[in-house]
């Protein structure tokens, strides 16, 4: 390399290379990112407080110690059938013995027999005696198996049972509002929900072709501890930064993840009073003070604490202000960071980030 | 090192070492001693800042000192302040002497690096105020970065104008990377300026603009400083020729191209296309390590570079091993359950640190050590040449602890991350109260770094009038009035 110029313009061509790759390429993608959502929602900028506590969050440098970027993890699903086909050999054969074994399976397959037996003995032309056998043999059968889940499985026979017969059942006669929401929300996991797609895919495709029943993949987190451990819902992904005016992800983490920190901290005098002091009613932690947020000034004696006051709960349940004999109130700029934080959440699912379920047997096995 | 010819066409003359010394006095001494200056500061401020970690009701009714301040500031005051001094000022002096002419424009240096260093003072107070743009690794507010710019632009025109003002010299390799360093600089912060300060791009497409311009500020503009130096003191003081220009073009090259791709956190909320993209600059930069480390071992083959009697050479023996030992962490980083474990832990940060003063800062002791005296006429020595070994010594150790603690305690932080300790803050705490020992050792070697560049230009500079000339003349006449 003898010739200067050729040093310049290889510099140029070479820095040119990762410039492409790293800043134009991601950025381009990352600046066509659209607000919609997909399901007729969309993504919104900051504003107001909010906005303003962005800067806050900004310049006090809070970037240092706390990330903003909730990581992925593994997860595996759940397949939760939401309404069982009319054949129950060919869905038993299909999910096996294992989940088929349950009495919610069992009952459910009851509850079904009951609804068609009831069709048949109201049919027109029907033979009454035939018929009133079979009901009361299906009834009986049904009331034969013992769970506590009937109203789940009630949900999942996909039948309707009300009245008088549902109180032969051993149903609710007149269900409340909990009974129709557990009978409307009703499923029935038949898998561990540690599953990856190629374990189950050939499953999931008999229970929809052949089988009829109606499900649902949920996605279980399986190893993700930001979900697992540490309060996110999902993982943070390019659009979580869209309106950002700064998008500060965060270096490390000293302190907590805040990316779904506003879901999780809904208490705004609570949020005030860790900004204030966060060892504070005893709480350990190594987060600096933040008191120059605050209005502080004497209390006088006898002096009721204002409504805005930033207090903390003693054991035995008394409030008391965050810093006793003094009345501490928060400035705008603590209210704005407070804004801030807590507009900063991840748990609406974005169609590039399920929320996965925290893991959980939906199901739990009987004795357990 | 030779310089051989490679055209028929006859050399221009080439200048004197002593002229040469003499065009860069000025300007080279003035960049030094304001790097010996920013070296203070930013190894003081970061001290504060580190005390907050552990104490964090210190200074906490300051507003204008939080943590987040402090450490920015202390970033800005290395990166900006000392490493852009020092390594400018050796730039300069090494273009000159590698194309054997003296410092073109010295006029030019001396107002860019006014410039310059009224730009990192301007970012220093803006952050305190609480101006930075919220990109750690990138602090700088606008108007800051304008002046560097502008400072620079004045610095590199001279180095350019020295570079291109005499020809038909084969370019010795250190040539290629300083150049590259005077490339770099303003498309990167000219890059960052634009893109996420003056007129922001939006708030998702900041993450990725933000990566390449601060590992591109570090692997490229500080690593092509520091290599320079590297590449230009091992040949040179242990008297043998570099073992391979190809090699060294070879890992010129990958460093530039694979410098800006690396590093980047595998949970970062970016597309998966560009972490996997990092992941494989990130493996292939083994062979920038190969290229520069094998290059150089077989150039100092048999020569004990850490266990030489001579100052720089231990210097640059110990920033080989620094940048060696950062490459091979790049290098790790390919794998994304190691990068995953650590990415949001103190080793990243104790990496950089690592890289900063075991690599940078170390090569540029070294440089200054062998540097400075020859500016002044007649080769001077150290005031107390004793001292600047502490520097050595002090900068190495801190170095090494920063590095152990990094590493070897944030993997205890990292899998507290994963396994949901309730002992994850204590783990997190951990390696910055070690590396906080560390820390105070750069301090002291910053403050006996800026004391032996006093002390240099307290004895030596403006000839007959320096200051301790001066102090010598009145005790002689004093001495002669006594005995009148």
């Amino acid at each position: 390399m003898n010739k200067s110029p050729w040093i310049f313009l290889g510099v140029l061509f070479a820095l040119s290379l990762s410039w492409w790759g790293m800043v134009f390429g991601p950025a381009s993608q990352a600046n066509a990112a659209k607000a919609d959502l997909g399901d007729g929602t969309s993504l919104h900028p900051r504003s107001g407080l909010a906005q303003q506590g962005e800067q806050i969050y900004r310049e006090n440098g809070c970037y240092y110690c706390h990330t903003r970027m909730a990581t992925g993890g593994t997860f595996g699903y759940e397949i939760q059938i939401t309404q069982l086909g009319a054949d129950k050999d060919l869905t038993r054969e299909i999910i096996g013995e294992e989940y088929a074994g349950n009495k919610i399976f069992e009952k459910a397959y009851a509850f079904q027999a009951v609804a068609a037996a009831q069709e048949a003995a109201t049919a027109e032309g029907a033979d009454v005696e035939a018929t009133k056998a079979t009901l009361e043999q299906a009834k009986a059968y049904a009331n034969a198996i013992e769970t506590e889940d009937a109203l789940i499985a009630l949900g999942i026979s996909g039948v309707t049972i009300e009245g008088d017969l549902a109180g032969e059942l051993g149903l609710p006669i007149e269900m409340s509002e909990a009974d129709k929401s557990s009978v409307a929300d009703a499923t029935f996991a038949v898998s561990e929900g540690i599953e990856q797609w190629d374990e189950i895919k050939d499953r999931v495709r008999a229970l929809k072709d052949r089988a009829g029943a109606q499900f649902k993949l949920l996605p279980v987190a399986d190893n993700w501890p930001d979900v697992e451990y540490w309060g996110a819902r999902r993982q943070s992904v390019t659009r979580d930064f869209l309106y950002d005016v700064h998008a500060m992800p965060g270096v490390m983490r000293v302190g907590p993840d805040l990316s779904n920190v506003g879901a999780r901290q809904l208490d705004l005098n609570a949020l005030y009073a860790k900004i204030y002091n966060s060892q504070a009613g005893g709480q350990s932690s190594h987060m600096p003070p933040y008191k120059y947020l605050f209005n502080v000034r004497s209390a006088k004696e006898g002096e009721e604490l204002p409504a805005n006051a930033v207090t903390v709960s003693t054991g035995d349940g008394v409030k008391q202000s965050v810093e006793p004999d003094f009345v501490v109130t928060p400035t705008h700029k603590a209210r704005a960071l407070a804004a801030y934080l807590q507009s900063l959440r991840n748990d609406k699912g974005l169609p590039e980030a399920p929320l996965p379920a925290v893991r959980e047997i939906s199901n739990p096995k009987e004795g357990e | 090192m030779s310089e051989e010819e490679t055209h028929n066409a006859p050399l221009a003359p080439e200048a004197k070492p002593e002229e040469i010394n003499a065009s860069c006095r000025g300007p080279v001494l003035f960049l030094f001693f304001s790097a010996a200056l920013w070296a203070v500061q930013a190894t003081g401020v970061g001290l504060l800042g580190s005390l907050k970690m552990h104490v964090p009701g210190f200074l906490a009714d300051f507003s204008h000192l939080t943590y987040g301040r402090l450490q920015a500031n202390a970033w800005v005051a290395f990166l900006y302040g000392f490493a852009g001094n020092a390594g400018m000022g050796l730039t300069l002096w090494m273009l000159s002497r590698l194309r054997g002419m003296p410092l073109a424009k010295p006029g030019f240096v001396l107002a860019g690096a006014f410039l310059w260093n009224s730009g990192v003072t301007a970012a220093m107070v803006g952050i305190t105020m609480g101006d930075q743009p919220g990109v750690a690794g990138y602090e700088l507010p606008a108007y800051a970065s304008r002046v560097l710019l502008i400072g620079q632009a004045f610095i590199a025109f001279s180095a350019i104008i020295t570079y291109f003002s005499r020809r038909h010299q084969q370019l010795y390799p250190s040539s290629w990377f300083l150049i590259a360093a005077l490339v770099a600089f303003p498309w990167i912060v000219g890059t960052a300026h634009w893109l996420l300060v003056e007129t922001p791009v939006r708030g998702a497409a900041q993450i990725p603009v933000a990566h390449w311009t601060v590992t591109s500020l570090q692997q490229i503009w500080l690593g092509c400083m520091g290599l320079a130096a590297i590449l230009y003191f091992i040949p040179k003081i242990t008297g043998r020729e570099l073992y391979s220009r190809q090699w060294a073009a070879f890992g010129f090259w990958m460093l530039l191209i694979l410098g800006g791709w690396v590093n980047l956190n595998s949970g970062s909320p970016l597309p998966v296309w560009s972490i996997k993209l990092s992941q494989y600059a990130s493996a292939l930069f083994i062979f920038v390590l190969i290229a520069i480390g094998w290059n150089l071992r077989q150039t100092a083959k048999g020569v004990p570079l850490l266990g030489s009697s001579d100052l720089t050479l231990q210097c640059m023996g110990f920033a080989l091993g620094a940048w060696l030992i950062t490459a091979l962490f790049t290098f790790g980083n390919f794998y994304s359950d190691w990068n995953g474990l650590l990415q949001f832990t103190y080793a990243g940060t104790a990496m950089r640190q690592f890289f900063a003063w075991g690599f940078f800062a170390m090569a540029m002791f070294g440089a200054v050590y062998y540097v400075a005296p020859r500016l002044f006429s007649g080769e001077v020595d150290w005031a107390c040449s004793g001292t600047y070994k502490w520097i050595f010594r002090l900068t190495a150790i801190g170095a090494v602890v920063i590095l152990l603690a990094g590493l070897g305690m944030s993997y205890g932080h990292g899998h507290a991350l994963q396994d949901g300790s309730a002992e994850v803050m204590k783990k997190a705490l951990m390696p910055m109260r070690i590396a906080f020992l560390g820390e105070i050792l750069f301090f002291l070697s910053s403050l006996i770094f800026l004391g032996s560049m006093a002390c240099l230009l307290f004895r030596n500079c403006c000839g007959e009038c320096s200051p301790m000339a001066l102090i010598r003349k009145c005790r002689a006449a004093e001495a002669e009035g006594g005995a009148e």
